[in-house]
């Protein structure tokens, strides 16, 4: 009995593996050989010699950035700019997806559904060009909405104070409803018969948000958080970019947008490695602690 | 859920109330700007960027989409992209779910130590150079290929699947299964996909619309116009219009004629790029609809 | 079940193979006939990347091109870059995956030179057989200059483009508002003050709405193209737009920047005073590109902004209102000011170019490809490389004179129309001084408006007064340091001009800013600049 048991658990190990082994096989090929990559970060680049025969140069450029004039500014405004949005953008999806889950005419629904996932489709060019036009304080829409409401002549793009908001409320606009898909997906795996019977139970619409489609989300949400803790210092590059001027500038100076403007996306491999480690290294350790966390709290984790 | 209509109680009246207010809120707030691009691509931008343009066109023209058809690449870009897409999708999921579905068995030893060694990649790479270097040891570069075989597991949408398998397919299922004979091979394709079409399009459309996006292996791993994809032909129509702002200078006036419909151009690649993916979402959103997959274990 | 699987895969393989090869087998076919293998078997087959305007028509439609690789006896596929130039080149260089010939403006930097060592080709040898580019290196030993490294290898090839002004930066009023409110034409800063204000208060377009006016405009910030550092003109700081965008110019041989000189700060006080009585568009800092243009461009007859920087009135207010403006002298900072007035003055920057064409050190058959460049730089050739094909674009009036032709599309304009048909200022070309060529309306009217600048452009001894920006040729070491220290001045000083432009608060923190600005790198910059500009100097 013992045996065969063994046998069996052999030979569904080897299906396994055999699953598993396209997957493994691709990532392994395009994602870990490409990796001796990484000591560029750590020696001078030098064309003639090859990539990894460049002089050894240690911590150098790591600490070159470190101790680079704007240092603490990046950080502080990397840091705030990725904070915000998680802290804002991330419950958004779950929102939109639980009052869609709730519409009960189809047709209505669809409409809903469909619309808010277009804006994804956006490119940041068109995004920001939009912005422009649209939140104009004197020829804009929204310019004309905060005058009629009272707020006055508020420039949104051009003051320090809003920069952050802007940037946060448009990437929710744009990417809200294409990230809540996810979500919809999970709603519909929620047995019926639990609505079924906590409707009998007299329980309010509220209620059962609370009780039957929160918790069926939990595992998808508490992922997905550990994952956007991973990406605390990647702010992206094109929008905030494209949203600068000299007067937001104190706060929407970031690593992405700095490095860009010392030219060292062309030129200065090292030193663009090192800044790219050095950002990878802090986003690990955000996941990491984030993993760990949520493993010992709440038994979901990503490994 | 149909089946039994709520009581029309107080609270139930409330909440759909809140509910409509909410939705025609966010509504009007997505729906505006989307109707702002329409009317964008087909009036003249020197109205839409003083603020002319609110409700109505105007000025209206078709020339930027007369432009955009003009480039005779878009039509190469269109058949390139069906292609790459569909193509790429296919084995994205085909490399993706089974994955996926090992790595939620929780009997899998070896998962933990997987698992770190794909999100490991999410952040951890060697760099462009390298891999470009690598694409062309093995031939990939400037073929076809360049879209498919690489890359073709996302980490991300992997740790989805898998976190869907573990949470819906109860593990008394495979166990009862598994009693009765059943291999992983024939639990995976007979009980847990179809179980499972949800997540199988939504992962799917993620795929799909990461292909269809796509322009940067394009812009590093594609010489050969016959290649390209269709996003890398509009984007660079689209940047042709961000050139003019630095087309002074040197350039002296290199745009006067084309900047008052530069911006026509601007929205209509938007829409020319999105509307065939538009049509797609309906078909996906039939999958959406609570209870399909207990209906179908017990169907 | 296993089987069904293997079955699936294996369609999906076979079928995944027939679209490939299909698709494969219809690239072949459509590239062959646009190939040479039948009609010119003796050809020598060479690649090329060229960096084009987006407008720029495919280069197989370039009459002029299909003619000069026929008399070279090349034949160039050519790969077409219109976007993105930056990001492809960093890969295709660090892979060492290069074509024969590179062809734009800086298409590769001196930098880059450096960088990849023994990936381009130095032509200097190669030259000798080139007698087109012989020839311009003795009519315009500029051109030698830029073309040639520290160490003499050159790498790259200049241009000369020889009919552009001496400045970027045209100013402009409205000379319609100025007659329509009985004003002068100012001619110092408070003037200037007190005509915007007129513009302001009054209904200077004259279409009964008081209010709609925008007195003064640019496109923000401070430095680079079209903005006020050029009102230091007024206060005799020479401006030249290769350095000025970071704020340095020369000064009695010293190298210096504006953005810690006093002067500067007047600047930024006077622009605050107008910013405060609302003289300045509100926008300035954060409308971008296409709306300043269209501001600019009013409504019908009725203008918008009243006074403005630009390249050219036609573009810069659209045909029909630029008979509204007039091209204005520099403005002095007052009337007690008796120094000299000058502008900003770029004729290197827009008549010279470095790097314009670049030969990969693996090319197989340099001579061949060195014949291609020679022919490329014959003068006949060079006005056609800059505005189009003879025939279509330029017209050959016999015994050696050429006339540029109107648009044939009659809407288009001929600046628009040059970018469509040609590689325009993008190529590689030398235009030399004797040949007879009536340019286009677009130019002249370029030329025309820079008449009022001349004077102050007159007093400019264009060989000490002007960073040598053009022909410098620094270190890599000193390259790097410099592109790192402007970043950080550069990042202070917007944030710090916008905020005093609009907010005020310049006498109290400009000690405290000069000081930040020196531990951002700006006095190091001017240490190494002067280096290598009394290096220059000491050569002449």
């Amino acid at each position: 009995m013992r045996s065969v048991m063994k046998l069996g658990a052999v030979k569904r190990d080897y299906q396994l593996w055999l699953m598993i082994l396209p997957a493994l096989a691709t990532i392994f090929i395009f994602n870990y050989i490409p990796m001796y990559g990484v000591q560029l970060a750590f020696r001078d680049y030098d064309f003639s010699k090859g990539l990894t025969g460049g002089e050894w140069k240690g911590l150098f450029y790591f600490q070159q950035f470190i101790e680079s004039y704007l240092f603490s500014d990046l950080m502080r405004n990397t840091f705030f700019i990725s904070l915000a949005t998680i802290i804002i953008g991330f419950p958004a999806p779950i929102i939109l997806a639980l009052v869609l889950n709730q519409i009960r005419r189809k047709s209505f629904k669809n409409v809903m559904q469909t619309t808010v996932y277009l804006p994804h489709f956006i490119s940041v060019i068109v995004l920001v060009g939009m912005l422009n036009v649209l939140l104009s304080p004197e020829t804009g829409i929204v310019g004309h909405l905060m005058k009629a409401i009272g707020l006055g002549h508020i420039n949104l793009l051009a003051s320090s104070n809003t920069f952050i908001p802007t940037y946060v409320i448009s990437d929710i606009w744009q990417h809200c409803g294409w990230n809540s898909i996810i979500y919809l997906a999970a709603l519909s795996s929620v047995d019926p018969q639990l609505y079924d019977s906590s409707k009998i139970d007299g329980a309010s619409r509220w209620q059962t948000i609370r009780y039957i489609d929160f918790p069926a989300l939990m595992p998808t949400i508490v992922i997905l958080f550990i994952l956007s803790m991973g990406g605390i210092l990647s702010t992206g590059f094109e929008k905030i970019f494209l949203m600068q001027n000299a007067l937001n500038l104190p706060v929407s100076e970031v690593i992405a947008t700095y490095v860009y403007k010392m030219g060292i996306v062309s030129n200065q491999f090292s030193y663009a490695s090192a800044i790219g480690l050095f950002n990878t290294i802090i986003n690990f350790i955000f996941l990491y602690t984030m993993n760990t966390i949520s493993r010992r709290v709440s038994d979901t984790s990503l490994f | 859920m149909e089946k039994i209509s709520p009581r029309l109680g107080g609270g139930e009246i409330l909440f759909r109330m809140v509910l409509f207010t909410i939705c025609a809120l966010i509504f009007l707030m997505v729906a505006y700007p989307l109707y702002f691009i329409i009317i964008a691509s087909v009036s003249d931008s020197t109205l839409v960027s003083t603020g002319k343009v609110l409700l109505f066109p105007k000025g209206t023209s078709l020339f930027g989409y007369g432009e955009i058809f003009k480039d005779e690449r878009i039509w190469t870009g269109y058949r390139n992209t069906l292609f790459y897409t569909s193509v790429g999708t296919l084995v994205n999921l085909l490399f993706t779910l089974p994955a996926a579905y090992v790595l939620s068995r929780k009997e899998f030893k070896a998962r933990k130590y997987i698992m770190f060694a794909f999100v490991f990649t999410m952040f951890f790479n060697g760099g462009l150079i390298p891999t470009y270097l690598l694409m062309k040891d093995l031939h990939l570069t400037n073929t076809p290929w360049v879209f498919i075989v690489p890359f073709s597991v996302n980490v991300f949408y992997l740790i989805i699947a898998r976190t869907f398998f573990e949470s819906t397919l109860p593990p008394e299922l495979y166990e009862a299964a598994a009693i009765d004979g059943c291999s992983h091979f024939v639990y995976f394709v007979k009980v847990a996909l179809p179980l499972s079409k949800a997540l199988i399009s939504v992962i799917g459309l993620y795929y799909l619309v990461g292909h269809w996006n796509d322009f940067f292996t394009a812009l590093i791993y594609i010489r050969d116009n016959e290649l390209k994809p269709l996003q890398i032909i509009l984007r660079d129509i689209l940047l042709s219009n961000q050139v003019f702002a630095s087309g002074a200078g040197t350039g002296g006036d290199s745009g006067g004629y084309a900047q008052k419909y530069a911006d026509q151009i601007k929205y209509g690649v938007i829409i020319v790029s999105t509307l065939p993916i538009l049509v797609l979402y309906p078909f996906l959103q039939k999958y959406f609809e609570k209870g399909v997959m207990i209906g179908s274990i017990k169907g | 079940m296993k089987k069904q699987i293997i079955t699936m895969l294996s369609v999906l393989v076979v079928g995944t193979t027939l679209l490939t090869a299909c698709s494969g087998s219809n690239e072949g076919n459509a590239s062959d006939p646009n190939g040479s293998s039948g009609e010119s078997g003796s050809k020598v087959k060479l690649t090329g990347v060229v960096v084009k305007h987006p407008l720029t028509k495919p280069l197989a439609e370039m009459e002029w091109l299909q003619q000069i690789e026929e008399a070279a006896g090349v034949d160039i596929q050519w790969q077409e870059i219109t976007a993105d130039w930056g990001q492809k080149k960093g890969t295709m260089l660090a892979s060492g995956d290069v074509p024969d010939l590179f062809v734009g403006p800086n298409v590769i930097t001196d930098a880059d030179f450096a960088q990849f060592n023994g990936l381009f080709q130095d032509m200097s040898e190669l030259i000798e057989g080139a007698p087109n580019v012989q020839k311009m290196f003795e009519e315009k030993p500029e051109t030698k200059q830029i073309s040639t490294q520290r160490d003499g290898q050159i790498y790259g090839l200049a241009k000369y483009q020889r009919f552009w002004p001496d400045t970027v930066n045209r100013q402009y009023i409205n000379q319609t508002w100025l007659d329509n409110l009985g004003l002068d034409m100012p001619t110092t800063w408070d003037e200037l003050y007190d005509v915007l204000v007129a513009f302001k208060e009054k209904d200077a377009n004259g279409n009964g709405d008081p209010n709609d006016e925008i007195p003064m405009d640019w496109s923000g910030g401070i430095g680079g193209f079209f903005n006020p550092a050029v009102l230091l003109g007024g206060m005799g700081i020479t401006l030249s737009s290769d350095v000025s965008g970071q704020g340095y110019f020369v000064e009695d041989g010293k190298v210096k920047n504006f953005l810690t000189d006093d002067r500067y700060k007047e600047l930024v006080i006077f622009l605050n005073k107008l910013y405060k009585a609302g003289l300045i568009n509100s926008e300035v800092f954060t409308h971008d590109y296409t709306k300043l243009q269209a501001v600019a461009r009013g409504e019908g007859d009725t203008a918008k902004v009243g006074f403005t920087w630009g390249w050219v009135a036609s573009d810069r207010f659209g045909e029909q209102l630029a008979p509204q403006y007039a091209s204005m002298s520099p403005l002095k900072s007052s009337s007690s000011y008796s120094g000299p007035v000058s502008w900003s003055y770029d004729s290197y920057t827009l008549n010279y170019g470095a790097n314009n064409i670049v030969m990969s050190a693996k090319t197989k058959n340099k001579e061949a490809a060195m014949r291609f460049i020679n022919e490329l730089y014959k003068p006949e050739i060079g006005i056609q490389v800059l505005f189009g094909s003879i025939g279509p674009n330029i017209e050959d009036k016999g015994n050696g004179s050429y006339a540029v032709l109107p648009p044939k599309d009659t809407k288009m304009d001929p600046g628009t129309w040059k970018w469509t048909s040609t590689w325009a200022d993008n190529g590689a070309f030398y235009i030399s001084d004797t040949i007879d060529l009536t340019l286009g309306k677009d130019m002249q009217e370029v030329l025309t408006q820079s008449e009022p600048l001349k004077d102050a452009l007159a007093q400019v001894d264009s060989q000490v007064d002007i960073y040598p920006g053009t022909f410098v040729k620094y270190t890599n070491e000193d390259n790097n340091a410099m592109s790192l220290n402007n970043t950080n001045v550069m990042n202070l000083a917007n944030t710090t001009f916008a905020k005093w432009v609009t907010k005020g608060g310049i006498e109290a923190e400009w000690d405290a800013y000069v000081k930040e600005s020196q531990k951002a790198g700006l006095d190091k910059n001017v240490e190494i600049m002067q280096k290598y500009y009394d290096e220059f100097v000491s050569k002449l």
